[in-house]
């Protein structure tokens, strides 16, 4: 019983993070798609381990916000990658350790991506990555 | 000498992955040959791949607003108004419909057109209790936020997440099948909306958008082949999918190659991607193309 409402508080929770996450995204973006992340910590931190796709499209303006759980011990990022294996852009700086809230994707090739997903030092975390457009 | 030899093991690896990343840029998409995904192969689709190939699936919403940022007036001459939800005998036609009006239901949103959205909404409902997913609408929340039109996020946010919860629960539970319906539906009507606008606004960007949806194509047809000999409906979509690869076959897409440009903007970081893709397809293949996706939706509208 206590296990059942332990998920339904973090289902709530979730909801929560992800209402806020798609109603700052600002005025201007149009919601597309979220995904829900939550990982425990690694020993062993190196490639983002919560991986998807989606597709993306020439001519478009995406947004991608980030948004953290209070709980979270690490800070979540973002990598994107085109379908050549190519890394498109990071949400976090590798040299400075420094992430973004939220990143602006002017996109000019059509295709499938690649979306990377880890928190920071490969710590416990969960939070919300929010696809958006720009109008 | 065995230090020589590791070397030339690791620099022959390295030319041999980068030659085939660049041949992959400079060749453009083509679809694999059909012995490369045959059925059985299509059936071990495991359920991440599914979840990705329900991703890559343009969102209508999408499509909605590239009209809008071409000036593209609203049409409710577009909609798939035939369906009628009281009328579908089989989950098949449920689903597919659900998928269809699905697309219609992200293009009134975009366009504010919130007494048709609303009527729509009362059709998705009863598709969706005839699958047993309506638990998955939240249907009053949705309509309230029709009505206020200056909440269009949270509705766009609230419409697409009960797609979404649906395609899963589907999957999840044994429904595949259905999941896949209501995919392909939404596609088919997203890429009817834009043939049928291109008819009367040829934009370079939006005849561009149809010719793309090449690199999505194959992923539907690798999502609904472990079913196409489950019954006769299905049959009959999954050669209405070959039939419209045939006519993407000689559209070409191809990759100039560059480097994205970053710069840092009120706290957040933009790129730029200056890799580009181009679509090369002639007037004549635009045309089969809009034929051929006008007469297939219209089937499916119409058989249902």
């Amino acid at each position: 019983m206590m296990i059942t409402a332990c998920i339904t508080a973090y289902g709530q929770s979730s909801e929560l993070l992800v209402s806020n996450c798609v109603q700052n995204a600002g005025p201007d973006a149009r919601y597309l798609k979220d995904f829900r992340i939550q990982l425990g910590k690694t020993d062993n931190p190196g490639e983002p381990r919560y991986k998807t796709q989606m597709s993306l499209w020439k001519n478009t303006k995406y947004r991608f916000s980030l948004c953290n759980s209070e709980d979270s011990e690490g800070l979540l990022y973002l990598n994107l990658k085109d379908d050549a294996n190519k890394m498109v852009l990071s949400s976090l700086d590798p040299e400075t350790g420094k992430t973004y809230a939220f990143i602006d994707f002017i996109c000019n090739k059509s295709g499938i991506y690649q979306l990377s997903f880890d928190f920071t030092g490969g710590l416990k975390g969960s939070g919300v990555g929010v696809v958006s457009m720009i109008k | 000498m065995k230090g020589n030899l590791f070397f030339i093991l690791i620099v022959s690896l390295i030319l041999s992955v980068s030659c085939r990343n660049s041949q992959k840029n400079s060749s453009g998409f083509v679809f694999p040959e059909d012995d490369s995904i045959p059925l059985g192969e299509a059936e071990k689709l495991s359920a991440e791949a599914i979840a990705d190939i329900s991703n890559n699936i343009a969102s209508p919403v999408e499509i909605a607003n590239l009209l809008q940022m071409l000036s593209v007036p609203y049409s409710p001459g577009y909609l798939a108004s035939s369906i009628n939800a009281n009328r579908q005998p089989t989950d098949f036609d449920k689903a597919l419909a659900l998928g269809i009006l699905g697309a219609d239901l992200g293009y009134l949103n975009m366009y504010e057109k919130t007494a048709t959205a609303i009527n729509i909404l009362s059709d998705i409902k009863k598709l969706a209790e005839g699958l047993k997913v309506g638990q998955f609408f939240d249907f009053e929340a949705i309509r309230r936020l029709s009505l206020n039109r200056s909440n269009l996020d949270s509705l766009l946010f609230l419409s697409i997440d009960s797609y979404t919860r649906i395609d899963k629960y589907l999957r999840d539970n044994g429904r595949g099948h259905l999941s896949a319906l209501m995919i392909i539906g939404v596609w088919i009507e997203g890429q009817y909306l834009a043939t049928q606008v291109i008819r009367e606004y040829p934009h370079p960007v939006l005849r561009d958008r149809i010719g793309e949806q090449k690199i999505i194509l194959n992923d539907l047809i690798m999502l609904a082949a472990p079913y196409c000999e489950r019954d006769t409906e299905f049959r009959a979509l999954c050669g209405y999918l070959q039939d419209m690869r045939e006519k993407f076959r000689n559209v070409k897409i191809t990759y100039s190659l560059g480097d994205p440009v970053s710069i840092e903007k009120d706290g957040g970081l933009v790129v730029e991607q200056t890799e580009t893709s181009n679509v090369e397809m002639s007037d004549e293949q635009l045309a089969g193309l809009v034929e051929i996706t006008g007469n297939i939706r219209n089937k499916l509208v119409l058989n249902n």
